[in-house]
């Protein structure tokens, strides 16, 4: 067994770790965000906002363990309304709600704000 | 213990290793997929592992099928398994459970509760390796090739892992199935249960591998009783299985005890010697759970555990007295 200070040693690594995860994480979640926004095929939407919601899902599961509350939080609420709305009525159906943009925004300017943070 | 963690994020599993590393002496393996675990676990080079560590939300295989492959190998068909469940995957913890999952840590995870969980894992793991030592020592082996069948005697009070059935799950796992219930789901949810006539005389009169085929015989017919409802059931141990469903279905018991024991009389069982069997249930009081705390779920889920054996009981006085009764006139 080790200790503590030296498993919050390695703790502080998997953090710089996240942080270059996610530089590359808001990027995709963006890139999906706009080809679902732009796109008029439901089955690309849905495939794009399949894409995001792992992506989001992965974040939401780590960030609060490495101290990112907030943004597991939000990564959280956007997986949520993505979940909710490819299971609902509206699933199939384009354009896509502002809702899910929104909360995809929300993610990625959080994101980028704690990348400067960081950097 | 050998624990084998798979999640497809990588730092899950950093982080995994580091606090794995800080909560006890464990040895931890990862892998990113179901396939990469699959192999890992199929190597022959690798030394069993006593506990699995299951993301549920992963692309190619998920963690429930995982969970479904794991158990399919005799090797571990009782080892601990924990589910990895973000708050999202909540509508997938049933069907993990269906498939066999022991207990599951919520992500994001903490120190503290992760310790907690494999702190109760591995006082099951120490309880099963000292059964297992008693296997051999006595080195009995009719009842040493189903998994978790002692050869040196099954105490009647004992729950016991049935495997291959549908819907049905460990003890251990039914308390922490019932304990994650939500208040929304609790307001469907049902717990009943059934007891086997006569258990302790069956006890009595069989040996230890007798007796576990007898369980997981009727285990089978009460399963197949209730296919078409959802439902998720565990043996108890002194000749009772309870039940829980959270479908909003409400079971009418007296015609589900005739049913299961018609089923019963229709399928033969037979002891070691050749000897048929006459095997029947009674069927307790189908509790409600709505507006129940976490504590008083479990008293609901004991209440209807209890009434079914007192209905056991009641039914053996009534014949008893009915055969008096006889005498007399």
């Amino acid at each position: 067994m080790r200790d503590i200070s030296e498993a919050l040693l390695g703790i502080e690594k998997i953090k710089i770790r996240f942080l270059a995860l996610l530089e590359e994480r808001q990027g995709v979640i963006a890139h999906h965000a706009l080809a679902a926004w732009e796109s008029t095929d439901p089955n690309e939407v849905r495939s794009h906002l399949n894409a995001a919601q792992n992506i989001l899902h992965q974040i939401a599961g780590s960030a609060g363990s490495l101290g990112f509350d907030s943004l597991g939080q939000v990564a959280r609420d956007c997986e949520n309304e993505i979940i909710a709305h490819l299971e609902g009525p509206d699933g199939k159906s384009t354009p896509l709600p502002f809702e899910i943009i929104g909360r995809m925004d929300a993610f990625v300017s959080m994101s980028q704000a704690l990348l400067t943070e960081g950097a | 213990m050998r624990i084998l963690a798979v999640d497809d994020d990588p730092i899950i599993l950093e982080l995994l290793s580091q606090f794995v590393d800080v909560v006890g002496n464990h040895e931890l393996t990862t892998a990113l997929s179901g396939p990469e675990a699959l192999e890992v676990v199929g190597s022959s080079r690798s030394a069993p592992f006593d506990c699995f560590l299951f993301d549920i939300q992963m692309p190619k295989m998920d963690g429930i099928e995982l969970t479904k492959a794991i158990r399919d190998s005799t090797r571990y068909a009782d080892t601990p398994i924990l589910m990895l469940t973000a708050m999202s995957d909540k509508r997938y913890v049933d069907a993990a459970f269906a498939a066999g999952a022991t207990d599951y840590v919520t992500k994001p995870f903490e120190v503290s509760e992760l310790k907690a969980r494999l702190g109760l894992v591995e006082g099951l793991v120490q309880a099963r390796q000292s059964r297992t030592k008693k296997i051999f020592a006595t080195q009995a082996i009719s009842a040493s090739s189903q998994p978790g069948v002692p050869a040196d005697g099954l105490e009647l009070y004992e729950p016991i892992s049935i495997y291959d059935v549908d819907n049905v799950i460990e003890y251990m796992a039914m308390g922490n199935y019932v304990a994650q219930l939500s208040r929304s789901a609790l307001f469907g949810s049902t717990t009943f249960a059934f007891t086997v006539r006569k258990i302790e005389e069956h006890h009595q009169s069989m040996s230890a591998f007798e007796f576990f085929s007898l369980v997981s015989d009727v285990a089978e017919v009460i399963s197949d009783t209730l296919v078409g409802h959802q439902f998720l059931m565990s043996y108890a141990g002194s000749g009772t299985f309870v039940c829980v469903t959270e479908s909003g279905w409400r079971p009418d018991m007296p015609a589900l005890m005739d049913a299961i024991n018609l089923s019963l009389s229709r399928t033969e069982l037979y002891d070691n010697a050749g000897q048929q069997l006459y095997v029947r249930v009674s069927a307790g009081e189908a509790i409600r759970l709505i507006w129940k705390s976490e504590n008083s779920v479990m008293e609901a889920v004991a209440a209807a555990h209890i009434s079914a054996e007192a209905a056991s009981a009641s039914h053996e006085r009534a014949l008893k007295d009915f055969w008096l009764v006889e005498q007399r006139a």
